[in-house]
């Protein structure tokens, strides 16, 4: 089998987004089944410019061999000036429009389609919905093309251009039924075959060093919230309730923020943020900390809730982050809160209840083995792939049925919500 | 507090990876619980804070948070809008210069008559914007007390690969151009009977955790009310359904909808097939006190053909007059 990955950027330098995503898919694909995987991509690893910092050509990484192609354009000011007058009223933009945005928003790669149309790849497999190689190449492509969309409900999404886009694709691959569930409230591709993926998560490495003395909290208890330090990560409304929340229950409780920081909140001895760290530091002090918070409204899947389950931490998340609230709903490993009271109720369950904190972090990891790690999600992936291929391309409009009666013969079973039937009836 | 009492198994030590056993079919009831005790607490608590602080917090919460998501109502964005509504002239003053704050205030004073002119404008307009929504919501409040919201589709018949109409309703989609829909597909057991007869077949049910073993084998199979599928699915774009266990407690105009829906999703040449119990076994003395109470009542073969008088129709009538198919080529 043969597969080949469009997405607009790819390396390991690119952290965190579809982009990182969609490589540990196609490294995951290799070393799992041994498929030729290839990658068409841009030159760049800047996603606001699109400038190429990488040199064009083929190189080998991971095992899978990369094709980059340099933009014809860097993303500008054009760009912006545009976005920002149709984000306002997205669905009002003309079809004209709506085509000049997706060229200005790049990374304008018309090469990387010519290629692509002509591989002799079995599948091609588009992530994300957004840019341009997709847009482009999704509906000239002769193989039969997948679309991640990994979509958020943003503006974007409601650009006329993109039924096209969605329409083209001859199956679908969602990171939660939330995602889902949005794509298909803009576009009619229920009937297309679809497949809920999400994102695999590596076993824990083993433990090294206690997480308090990382943190130079000593013995202290702590929860801690791991991701970028963002304001726009919830990470501002997290430190002002924690800080609240010590006003009102003081004592040795204590929140580290562990990641690069965006955002820096103010002093307060309670609160540790500790700036990047390596994944090993991150996985000790997750592993001592009592819960993981995550207060984001605004994730695609969340990975760290994840590897947080994988170490059988309860985790607390934001309650209109559709992703982690319905990781939470599904699993039961975690909680969640939509207010400030909520928050100190939750946190206050928490600290005090022992057992339920066992309980949660067991849940969550029973849900992480059953559909997250890596050999478990390849495996569905590839056979989902491999039904793909022997489907082909789907035509937009398919008729035609033949067939006669047959027959047979057991009763009605009315098993459901009546009962069944007895021997009299 | 143990989630399970006595009877819980034992945990895995840390460290040992868990068991793969089923994940919950709906929410924990343990977590349900939970959530439940905190609301509680959290009204327990309520009016312990001032309110311009719990404001404060619970506006930095939405500040980054989609309306539109779970969660997110008329009320939360009425919040804003009211919250954004009055637009003050008198602007802060304070400086880290010395005689900024001074300078400031001069400024502000020379021009207050003008701002407070142009803000008054903008003010009164957000409160007449605010002012309509608030009617818009009260309105919408009162039509929800008035209109019961539509029950989820309920399956009434699970069905089985033993079943007498199955062999049919595979026969008559066996050919079928393009994909076939089962709605409600419990397990899967038709989709399997039609894949392995080499028919593009999938399915949808409603009930939570029916389809969550089969969809992690791999077929595609989904959680969904079999109406909401159909409306994200495009015209004329599905091979054949068969729809079977759904549509006799179906209330009338939810049915009249999944009729239409069904029409015209189906292309040309494409297959309905409809599985129903009859309404005479609905009304047998026997039947459970669940057919009395349900929104509605099982149609007679009839009257399917009646529905789909464009296309060729075929029933027929199971063994001992409990059930049919209803068997229409389009």
């Amino acid at each position: 089998m043969r597969v080949a990955f469009v997405t607009p950027r790819y390396g390991r330098q690119v952290v965190g987004g579809a982009e990182s995503a969609a490589r540990q898919l196609a490294e995951h694909l290799v070393a799992s089944t041994g498929w030729h995987v290839e990658v068409f991509t841009s030159t760049a690893l800047d996603h606001i410019t699109w400038r190429g910092e990488l040199e064009p050509g083929d190189e080998e990484l991971g095992g899978v061999l990369v094709h980059r192609f340099a933009s014809e354009a860097e993303r500008g000011r054009a760009f912006y000036e545009l976005d920002g007058r149709l984000r306002r009223a997205p669905t009002l933009a003309s079809q004209e429009d709506a085509e000049r945005w997706v060229d200005l928003n790049g990374p304008s790669t018309p090469e990387l389609v010519d290629a692509l149309c002509t591989s002799s790849a079995d599948v091609a497999i588009f992530y994300p919905y957004l840019y341009y190689p997709t847009v482009r190449a999704i509906g000239q492509v002769p193989m039969p093309a997948v679309l991640h969309p990994a979509a958020h409900d943003e503006p974007a999404l409601y650009l006329p251009v993109f039924a096209d886009t969605f329409a083209r694709a001859d199956a679908l691959v969602f990171q939660t039924v939330a995602e889902r569930q949005l794509v298909q409230r803009h576009f009619p591709v229920a009937s297309r075959p679809q497949i809920l993926l999400g994102l695999g998560t590596e076993r824990p490495p083993a433990f090294r060093r206690k997480g308090g003395k990382l943190l130079g909290l000593g013995d202290r208890p702590y929860v801690v919230s791991v991701g970028r330090v963002d304001e726009h990560k919830g990470s501002k409304m997290l430190a002002a309730y924690f800080t609240e929340y010590k006003a009102r229950r003081p004592g040795p409780l204590a929140l580290a923020l562990v990641g690069p920081v965006a955002y820096r909140p103010p002093d307060h001895p309670d609160l540790v943020c500790t700036g990047m760290v390596s994944d090993e530091d991150k996985v000790d002090v997750m592993r001592d900390a009592l819960a993981l918070v995550s207060p984001s409204a605004l994730e695609a899947f969340s990975l760290v809730v994840t590897e947080a389950w994988s170490l059988e931490l309860p985790v607390v998340v934001n309650a209109r982050c559709a992703a982690t609230r319905e990781h939470c709903e599904r699993s039961g490993g975690g909680l969640w809160f939509g207010s400030y009271l909520e928050f100190e109720a939750v946190l206050d369950r928490l600290v005090a209840d022992a057992e339920l904190r066992r309980h949660l972090g067991r849940q969550g990891r029973r849900y992480v083995e059953r559909h997250y790690r890596w050999p478990v999600l390849i495996e569905r992936y590839a056979r989902f792939l491999e039904e793909v291929v022997r489907r082909g391309k789907i035509p937009l409009g398919p008729a035609g049925a033949a067939g006669g009666p047959g027959q047979g013969g057991s009763r009605v079973r009315w098993s459901a919500w009546l009962r069944p039937p007895t021997a009299s009836c | 507090m143990s989630p399970h009492g006595s009877g819980e198994p034992p945990a895995p030590a840390r460290g040992e990876p868990a068991p793969v056993g089923e994940e919950p079919r709906v929410l924990d009831d343990y977590l349900r619980q939970v959530m439940a005790e905190i609301d509680d607490e959290v009204q327990r608590h309520r009016g312990e804070i001032p309110v311009q602080l719990e404001r404060e917090l619970d506006e930095m919460f939405l500040e980054h948070a989609p309306v539109a998501v779970r969660g997110g109502d008329l009320k939360d964005a009425l919040g804003m809008v009211d919250r954004a509504a009055f637009v003050d002239p008198v602007v802060p003053v304070s400086s880290q210069r010395p005689a900024g704050a001074a300078v400031k205030k001069t400024l502000r004073a020379l021009s207050l008559w003008y701002m407070g002119w142009v803000t008054h404008q903008v003010s009164t307009l957000g409160l007449a914007v605010s002012r309509a929504l608030h009617a818009v919501d009260a309105q919408l409040g009162e039509l929800r007390d008035r209109v019961p919201p539509p029950a989820s589709t309920r399956v009434v018949d699970e069905g089985s690969s033993a079943s007498w109409w199955v062999p049919r309703a595979v026969d008559a989609l066996e050919d079928a151009r393009g994909r076939v829909l089962h709605a409600a597909c419990g397990d899967g057991w038709l989709v399997d009977l039609l894949t392995a007869e080499g028919v593009d077949a999938y399915g949808v049910d409603p009930r939570p955790g029916k389809v969550d073993d089969a969809e992690l084998r791999g077929a595609d199979l989904r959680r969904e009310d079999p109406l909401v599928h159909l409306q994200a699915v495009r015209s004329s774009s599905l091979g054949g359904v068969v729809v079977s266990g759904i549509v006799e407690a179906m209330e009338p105009a939810r049915r009249d909808q999944l009729v239409q829906s069904l029409l015209d999703r189906v292309g040309g040449r494409g297959v309905l097939v409809v599985h129903s119990v009859s309404p005479a076994a609905w009304a047998a003395e026997d039947a459970p006190p669940e057919a009395d109470l349900a929104a509605g009542r099982p149609l007679r073969p009839r009257t399917w053909a009646h529905l789909l008088a464009t296309w060729t129709v075929e029933t027929v009538e199971g063994p001992g007059g409990e059930d049919y198919l209803v068997v229409a080529r389009r």
